[in-house]
């Protein structure tokens, strides 16, 4: 098949940028990784990339096709090919290019170190066997140890662009893969450290990381998991553990969220005070109700119910959160064949849908 | 010279990774060394499992595992080292449980064993399909733990030699550019196989060879090159490996005609045979017509789609993404492919070469424990086993040794070769080389192996590597310049597979994976029980022969 593609070149030395067209022919099974082949082969030899396994597991070739994460070696061309769609390739975002595809991973491997990423068994002797852990309790760090460590979730964070010391999204995921792991001895301790500024309760909950993952680690969940964990443990000094605190508090109470306490609860009492000419302005315009008497939902005894629930079935904490639907899809299957699999609702070569309003 | 290490390991996988783990704990100044991060590394990309006697599944002990291992390796394996490696498995794989490998579980929560290949007893330990994954995730967290220094993304070119021991290691720098010199007192080779030399191959693009060629050219033997196992189930045409864990969970091997065609080659084990014979049934139902479109079928729709998610996850998705087949609904059309060097760099049971200071592990090694032929599971536990063995006995060397010296001329040397390469502006590009010493390979070098095929395949590679002289790298700049370091794994490889043919003539027998049925179709234990070994003298491959140690086991018919 013919193939055309754009390539985003980065010169190393000068810094420059151009993107470049290319054109060639490749086999109907090609991925994109083997036309990046082609090209170095028989074109130019100076296109630099990552790449090895060429099967998803070793998470050397990450970059961007059409401004998305991808993996080079998982993206078939030929549906490209057949809509006549010329993708733009390019570098991962959020990590300083180095040379054309390549970015420099140091920034997202230390990150991965700050998260002590090590197992703390509490001892050091080696038993004299392994130990006893139900395949129930390692399946609650199942989606974690799926991570490839290929950076693209790291690529698409919002929270990194405009907190670059945001733990991101790959880090916290690796929290969890050891929070979750009931072999540690240092969950406390790390959820403690977790909870740091540009910790957990920075994420802004866009979800493109979910979105993005080649490899449904769903790092989303592994944030909103860790984060349960912290409430669960008492942990909650940060506002965004006070906020989601009153969310539950709240809808159990009275079935409503109550907005005019949200900012007190969240932020305390002093900042409440001094945002009180603004929510005079809200009130004025209808925008709030007024807190006395509480306004409670007729059918209030419906979400008291599910909160007893929860408790009930022990989901305190991360066996609470719902996992994202992206990671469902992967595994659904049909009996009548062909599995839904991480179907993006934009794929390569269609336009986007346009936004309404 | 950049710096100085007692303990410096090429190649960051599940070998060099425990090599490095257990030199650190003794006490040594160690540093890893790897062309690519070690979380990249391609014992990743091992799905089954790994082998040791725990008796989760069954009764088992150490002398079964090391039974079918010796009679696996069609009686060519070192017998000393399979013991070895059978009786230290179960706490090494202890040690993995504990440093936190997420391995699958049984009902009463121990690690679970599923069957495997010519094994008597289910006795591959595993995570789901996606174990070496799991492997190389744990030791890189404990490498992190100890903060050992990786030099990541340096590529390994040349050994050291001075005073008649290896002292360090010459590698280009791929981030920064330039040759850096790395002095050590110890230097352990854990580079992986050279998979790369077949066009079919399961290895990834860095599996070059890169050690075994190092070691040759500092004059260090390698033994059994000749043995490159071919996996029974990759997909057509890159190779990509689907696991033998479909089969041990119950997966059947169909031919055309939908027959379950191995009831005429392993009546017994079936689908659970040894992976050289499964790969020959299966060229021969090709070759005689009975194929699909050059393959077979691997079905698992009767496993149902439950057990096919929950402990075949990784295999769906790459039958999913490179043969658009979901493996729930229809059989994945598969094909034998390169997979694993049971040859290597000749070592003792510590990992020790001929020459001193310099040690391997590994597939990049061949200690014996595979012989002619390996068991499915028995890799990544030899990675752990021996890169163990040779990280505590560098290290302990090291510490009692306390020199490093590397004189002037040989880093010039070296320059200097490389000016050369990088200067020639015109030639042929090497990825043509590439193609067709891989294709070749496949064609004369493959499954089964015929004399004028294997000679003609000498004068091709003789070709090749007259071409490879007059190559010329695009990419003449320092940074990130990966035209150059391909260029110098293919010169690598060249080298390999010469050797191969020496090897592949001189064993006038079939044994394991070295199948001649034209002209010698039996094993000959009288004349060939013995390793072959090969040595670089004078730019050119020199044959010699080792026996193979034998300690409680005759060598009997082996049938599955």
């Amino acid at each position: 098949m013919e193939v055309k593609l754009k390539i985003w070149r980065y010169d190393a030395y000068s810094g420059d940028r151009e993107l470049r067209d290319y054109e060639l022919e490749a086999p109907e099974w090609a991925c994109l990784l083997d036309v990046l082949d082609l090209i170095k082969d028989q074109q130019d030899g100076t296109l630099a990339y990552r790449k090895s396994c060429r099967m998803m597991i070793c998470g050397s070739c990450g970059m961007r096709m059409d401004g998305r994460a991808i993996l080079a070696c998982k993206e078939r061309m030929k549906p490209i090919v057949d809509r006549g769609h010329v993708p733009v390739i390019s570098a991962m975002g959020n990590m300083p290019i180095v040379k054309d595809l390549v970015v420099d991973m140091d920034p997202f491997w230390s990150k991965i170190r700050r998260m002590k990423p090590w197992l703390e068994p509490g001892y050091d002797e080696v038993l004299e066997r392994e130990r006893i852990v139900s395949q129930q309790q390692m399946n609650a760090i199942q989606k974690e140890a799926l991570c490839i460590m290929c950076g693209c979730c790291v690529s698409e964070c919002n929270s990194m662009e405009s907190d670059p010391e945001f733990f991101g999204p790959a880090a916290l995921a690796k929290g969890f893969r050891f929070v979750g792991d009931t072999r540690d001895q240092a969950s406390i301790e790390r959820l403690e450290d977790y909870n740091d500024e540009h910790g957990i309760w920075d994420c802004t909950r866009c979800y493109f990381c979910n979105e993005r993952c080649p490899k449904g680690v769903d790092p989303r969940d592994a944030i909103a998991k860790l984060g349960a964990e912290s409430v669960k443990e008492g942990i909650d000094r940060d506002m965004g553990a006070k906020h989601a605190k009153w969310f539950v508090k709240s809808a159990e109470t009275t079935g409503w969220l109550r907005e005019t306490e949200l900012v007190p609860k969240t932020q305390g009492i002093v900042a409440a005070v001094k945002q009180t000419k603004f929510a005079i302005g809200l009130a004025k315009k209808g925008k709030v109700p007024p807190p006395i008497p509480p306004h409670v939902a007729a059918d209030v005894g419906e979400s008291r119910a599910l909160r007893q629930l929860v408790r009930e079935q022990g989901r305190e904490g991360a066996q609470g959160i719902i996992q994202g639907e992206r990671g469902l899809a992967r595994i659904e299957h049909t009996d009548a064949g062909g599995a839904r699999r991480d179907a993006p609702e934009v794929t390569p070569g269609e336009e986007p849908p346009k936004a309404e309003g | 010279m950049e710096a100085k290490h007692d303990v410096l390991i090429v190649g960051a996988g599940c070998a060099g990774m425990r090599a490095a783990i257990e030199a650190f704990d003794a006490g040594a100044d160690v540093a890893l060394l790897s062309k690519i991060h070690p979380v990249r590394s391609h014992s990743g990309a091992a799905e089954g499992g790994i082998n040791a006697a725990l008796g989760n599944a069954s009764e088992d002990d150490p002398e079964k595992h090391a039974f079918d291992t010796v009679k696996g390796s069609d009686y060519l394996g070192d017998q000393d080292a399979i013991e070895v490696l059978c009786n230290e498995a179960p706490e090494d794989v202890y040690q993995l449980e504990h440093w936190g490998a997420v391995f699958s579980r049984t009902e009463d929560g121990r690690i679970a064993q599923r069957p495997f290949g010519a094994a008597g007893e289910p006795r591959t330990a595993y995570a789901a399909d996606i174990t070496g994954h799991v492997l190389v995730h744990v030791l890189y967290e404990q490498v992190m733990k100890r903060n050992i220094q990786t030099y990541e993304e340096y590529f390994a070119w040349q050994l050291v030699i001075n005073d008649d021991r290896c002292q360090g290691v010459i590698a280009w720098d791929l981030l920064n550019g330039g040759l850096k010199t790395i002095g050590a007192k110890t230097v352990i080779l854990a580079t992986g196989g050279a998979g790369r030399l077949y066009v079919g191959t399961t290895n990834a693009y860095a599996c070059t060879g890169d050690g075994m060629t190092m070691a040759l050219r500092a004059g260090v033997p390698l033994k059994d090159m000749e043995m490159m196992q071919f996996h029974p189930t990759t997909l057509a045409p890159t190779g990509i490996l689907i696991t033998e864990g479909t089969r041990g969970e119950g997966a059947y091997l169909l031919n055309s005609e939908g027959e379950r065609f191995l009831k005429r080659y392993a009546p017994n084990a079936m689908e659970l045979a040894s992976r050289d014979v499964i790969s020959r049934a299966e060229q021969t139902e090709i070759d005689e017509g009975r194929g699909v479109d050059g393959n077979v079928l691997l079905d698992m729709r009767h496993l149902g789609a439950e057990k096919i998610i929950e402990r075949l996850h990784g295999t769906r998705e790459l039958a999913m993404t490179y043969a658009g087949v979901d493996p729930i609904h229809e059989p994945i059309p598969v094909r034998p492919g390169a997979h694993y060097h049971m040859g290597g760099v000749d070592t003792d049971l510590d990992g020790r070469t001929e020459l001193e200071g310099l040690y391997a592990a590994g597939e990049c090694a061949c200690v014996s424990v595979h012989g002619a032929n390996r068991l499915g599971g028995n890799a990544l536990m030899e990675t752990i086993t021996y890169g163990k063995r040779a990280g505590r006995h560098a290290a302990d060397w090291a510490l009692t040794h306390t020199t490093i010296e590397v004189p002037e001329s040989v880093e010039a040397d070296a320059e200097h070769d490389l000016k050369l390469l990088l200067d020639r502006s015109d030639g042929e590009r090497p990825w043509s080389i590439r193609n067709e010493l891989a294709e070749t390979m496949h064609e004369n070098f493959g499954v089964f192996r015929k004399e004028d095929q294997m000679r003609e395949q000498g004068e091709i590679v003789s070709g090749l590597r007259e071409r490879y002289e007059h190559i010329v790298v695009d990419d003449k700049g320092d940074v990130f310049n990966n035209d150059l370091t391909q260029a110098l794994e293919l010169g690598f490889l060249l080298e390999l597979a010469q050797c191969m043919v020496v090897c592949g003539l001189a064993r006038k027998e079939s044994r394991g994976a070295h199948a001649r049925p034209y002209d010698y179709p039996d094993r000959d234990d009288d004349n060939y029980l013995m390793h072959t070994l090969v040595r670089w003298v004078a730019d050119a491959p020199v044959l010699d022969w080792k026996p193979v140690k034998m300690t409680k086991w005759k060598p009997m018919e082996r049938t599955y």
